[in-house]
Order: structure tokens, then sequence, then C-alpha cells
């Protein structure tokens, strides 16, 4: 069986008057079972050359719905001005700014449950990997 | 300013070649790399089953840089919490899972919600925000 897994490390000294210190991992697992997730799309990159209008990333027709599905996503740009906003079935989830990444459960829990992505500006990469389950 | 710094490690032997992807962000506000974010909602609670629930109370100012990180300490494997965003379907939170995601609460109606399956599920979150609007008492 593979092993996936995902850690996040959330820090900060001066945020608050503790320090904060936070570190998970998660083995990526199926849905309500403990066999390791099978499946990846990616690592890949994606680079709108030019037209910045709103692209389909993956579509919710292809995956089975209600799953344990997990994505990656990061803004490579350097830009601070630059973002990419992540829409699920026309849901914006938030706006992915320059060096920000993205980790979050997809349930595709039906076919019109797409996520898109709709750079801010023109020639901005994309980087993303799909775990599914 | 408040430096706080977001990395993720992602590894796998799913493929023939070890796979290992890092990535480290410093949450600043919206469109800025002068100011990082300063604010910050921090709690562990408990989900009951049978409702959906607002998971961020309080009202984060609209389209900011603001970032949620959702964890499920449940140890059960059937446990899970189904996000979802303005009645939109994100995806399952299954127990051990976490999430990390920009929420932009671009309108009055993108809460958050939250519903927990099989059972009560403890759930940590955070949310670095770039400001709140306060009810009034």
């Amino acid at each position: 069986m593979a092993t996936t897994t995902a850690t996040i490390t959330l820090s900060s000294t001066d945020l608050l008057s503790d320090e904060l210190a936070l570190s998970t991992t998660a083995t990526l697992t199926g849905a309500s079972n403990s066999t390791g997730i099978t499946n990846t799309e990616g690592l890949a990159r994606k680079t709108l050359a030019s037209g910045h209008a709103e692209y389909v990333l993956f579509d919710g027709a292809s995956y089975t719905a209600a799953k344990a599905h997990k994505l990656y996503l990061k803004n490579t740009s350097t830009d601070a001005g630059q973002s990419f906003k992540i829409t699920i079935n026309g849901e914006e989830l938030g706006l992915l700014f320059a060096g920000d990444w993205a980790f979050f459960p997809w349930s595709a829990h039906d076919n019109d449950c797409d996520i898109k992505i709709d750079p801010s500006a023109d020639s901005m990469t994309l980087e993303y990997m799909l775990f599914t389950d | 300013m408040a430096i706080t710094t977001a990395a993720v490690t992602l590894t796998s032997d799913l493929l023939s070649d070890n796979m290992s992807v890092s990535a480290s962000t410093t949450c600043m506000k919206a469109g800025t790399t002068a100011d990082g974010l300063d604010q910050i909602e921090y709690a562990i609670v408990e989900i009951a089953t049978g409702d959906q629930y607002d998971l961020i109370c309080s009202t984060p100012t609209a389209s900011k840089g603001s970032k949620l990180y959702v964890k499920n300490h449940s140890i059960d494997e059937t446990y899970y919490v189904e996000i979802m965003i303005d009645a939109q379907a994100i995806g399952r939170l299954y127990a051990g899972d976490w999430m990390f995601i920009p929420a932009d609460f671009h309108d009055a109606n993108a809460d958050v919600e939250i519903t927990a399956l099989n059972g009560t599920n403890k759930i940590e979150y955070a949310l670095l925000h770039e400001g709140t609007a306060l009810i009034a008492s």
C-alpha cells in the first residue's frame, strides 16, 4: 500500500504573546477506511500564456463523487498583486496570492463540481497536484 | 508587522519515483509583500451530528488575504465533517485530515459551514485574517 503524507507547519514568533508553532501530519487514506490513497495526477504546472479567463482545472464529472480526494495548489507568481481566484461549482473559495499554496479536500459531489481557476493577469503559473480516492 | 509562515510538505511513494513536494509562504495581507496578517482566531470545538454550523461566527472583511486552517482530530476513520461554503460542498475532512485554504468571504453569504457525520467530531481551526465585523453588544 502506498503511503502519502501531508504535513503543515504554521509558525510565528510575534503574532501572539506566546509562540505559534503548529505542526501536524495527515496520512492520506480513502473515504472511511485506512487504505492509503491510490491515485494521483501531477505534480503539474500550467501557465496561461495569454488571456486570463476562467479555466477548468478539474472536471467534477471525471471523478467519483463523495470520496476523499485532496488537492494541492500553488501560485508560483512573485508579483504580490497577482492572484488566482479558485472556485468550486461557481462558489468562490478564495484568492491564492503570489507564493501562496492551498491544500484541501474535494468531494466532487456532482458533475457540476468543477474546480476552476481564474488568474488575475496573463502568463501566471499554477502548480498543482490531485490525489484521488 | 507580524510574520506568520505556513509550510507544507507532501511525500508519497505512489509513483515509481518517490515524491517530496514542499512549499512555504509568509501569510500577507491581500496584494502586499510588506504587511503580514496580524489577527487570528484559533480554537478547538466539538461538532455534534445533525446540524450544519457556521465555523466562523464573526464576519471577516470580504475579499482579503484571510487563510483558514482546519483539522479533524477524530480517530475513528468513518468520522468526517463536510465542509461547505455558501451551501456549496467543498470536500470531506476525514479523521486526521487537515486543510489550508485562502478564504476570502467574498460576500455576506460566503460562510464556511461544517456538518459532522457518523459521530461527534473534534475540530481545530485557525483563521488568520485582516479584520472582522464585531457584533455590537
